[in-house]
């Protein structure tokens, strides 16, 4: 089960404006403030950022929203968060966001279903990443065979991906890329 | 006393230059007499920085400053349309014939003259820009609905600068134009920005002064800022504001050009000629940013 946290709602919850837009240093911390309130009141559950309301994104706002929760949410249990219904202007904000923190999280663009990591992750993250959303829950060796790797760089990748809340690693030894993948 | 400052012919964010050599001693030893008579035109830089001198002015607690009105027809009545002179009266004292002639937003002036002093009102300008203006910038400019948004995230970032940085209020406005010569008739966008505030080089002054040394003073604090991205928060995620301006800037021909103490430090695409680093320029108050976005280009 996901969490959908609503970003339109939660913005309209904690700052008075009639619009949309995620702007601004201090809106985009009283936004993650909100959600790290929701997230810590939800059994140990996946969540999702629900960005499909959101109008404009500036970077500021990517970088308190986005990039400072991720920092912040370490501590929780969260199996996984994600984004949904991210727009290709919220995306590349994201992007450079994460990318400052050397952090990665998933997101699935409103244009497309095929769920992606935005921030810093190595190409082979990526590219194991889309093996194991194409396979579903599985062990390294099918994602190895599919990507004709060896399976200890493809453990690498798939622990990378897991210790960064992008995938689950399960006790047997599979690992899930999740509801929305 | 009074110390007579003329207002240039056609001021923009260049030949604000002009009028900051005419401030003299700062502060002033005598009462400003701000005569802008002669001036035919002026691009929304030279209107925020206008009421960024009568600001900085009112905050040291100077004598109100006086302001000549433009007596070319018309020229008045558009500095009310813009939204000027119901801010200007705040803080000048008003000399000439005053329009009384309403605000407008219209197809050339996408924001008159707004005032900023928080978060609240960034969120504001840019909600209104982004649902008023969409059109405009689609329709007259030719630009792309990424670009549009682009557009808005710069703006939102250019202001909040004032808010996080500036230590006082400033003032934006966005207008569309034609560039004749520049851009050969393309219409363009532009986004000036002005506070009265403390300025790159005191802003940044803790933090990276002492790195530079005898090389540290205004043009050296824009550069930090915007070409290196450095903000005077040591938080990773800070200094993302003007980079991505200029990231966005970089990919659609855009100019940015910061002007702040007595230097000015621009991103030049290749349309423009303005020189990337001026320094020892006639010291102005806070800081200046303008933001120009060409259109498309349209076949005649």
């Amino acid at each position: 089960m996901s969490a959908i946290i609503r970003l339109d709602i939660v913005l309209h919850e904690t700052v008075a404006t009639a619009y949309c837009d995620l702007v601004t240093r201090p809106t985009g911390a009283a936004v993650r403030h909100r959600v790290i309130t929701v997230l810590r009141g939800l059994p140990d559950d996946n969540a999702e950022l629900d960005f499909s309301e959101v109008g404009l994104m500036d970077f500021s706002c990517a970088d308190e929203v986005v990039a400072k929760l991720l920092v912040e949410t370490i501590g929780l249990r969260i199996p996984r968060l994600r984004l949904r219904g991210v727009r290709d202007h919220h995306a590349e904000a994201i992007q450079f966001a994460l990318a400052r923190y050397d952090l990665v999280i998933v997101a699935v663009l409103a244009a497309s279903p095929e769920p992606m990591l935005l921030g810093s992750a190595p190409e082979d993250w990526r590219t194991a990443f889309r093996a194991l959303t194409r396979l579903g829950r599985a062990p390294a060796l099918p994602v190895a065979e599919v990507l004709a790797w060896p399976v200890d760089r493809t453990v690498d990748a798939l622990h990378g991906l897991a210790n960064h809340r992008c995938v689950v690693e399960h006790p047997d030894a599979t690992f899930e890329p999740g509801a929305a993948a | 006393m009074t110390r007579i400052v003329p207002v240039p012919q056609h001021l923009d964010h260049l030949s604000l230059d002009q009028l900051a050599a005419g401030l003299g001693p700062w502060p002033p030893d005598s009462r400003l007499l701000v005569d802008a008579h002669a001036t035919e035109w002026s691009s929304p830089a030279g209107f925020v920085a206008l009421l960024t001198l009568g600001q900085a002015l009112a905050e040291l607690g100077a004598p109100t400053p006086e302001l000549t009105l433009p007596v070319t027809e018309g020229v008045a009545s558009y500095w009310a349309k813009a939204g000027v002179l119901r801010h200007a009266e705040q803080l000048f004292q008003l000399h000439g014939k005053v329009p009384r002639r309403r605000v407008d937003e219209t197809s050339d002036i996408l924001l008159p003259l707004t005032i900023i002093r928080n978060a609240a009102d960034v969120m504001e300008i840019v909600g209104r820009l982004t649902e008023q203006a969409t059109q405009i910038l689609k329709h007259e400019l030719g630009l792309e609905s990424s670009v549009v948004v682009g557009f808005g995230q710069s703006l939102s970032e250019a202001c909040q600068n004032i808010v996080e940085h500036a230590g006082t209020a400033g003032w934006v406005a966005v207008h569309v134009y034609v560039y004749r010569k520049r851009l050969s008739g393309r219409k363009v966008a532009v986004i000036a920005v002005s506070d009265c505030g403390i300025g790159f080089r005191r802003s940044l002054d803790a933090t990276q002064g002492k790195r530079f040394g005898d090389r540290w003073g205004d043009a050296q604090a824009i550069e930090t800022a915007l070409i290196h991205g450095i903000s005077r928060f040591r938080d990773p995620g800070r200094g993302q504001g003007l980079t991505g301006i200029k990231r966005y800037l970089a990919r659609w021909e855009g100019k940015i050009s910061i002007r702040s103490g007595t230097a000015r430090v621009a991103i030049v695409p290749a349309w423009d000629d303005e020189p990337p680093r001026m320094e020892g320029l006639p010291w102005f108050p806070g800081s200046q940013v303008t933001i120009v976005i060409p259109g498309e280009e349209r076949s005649t």
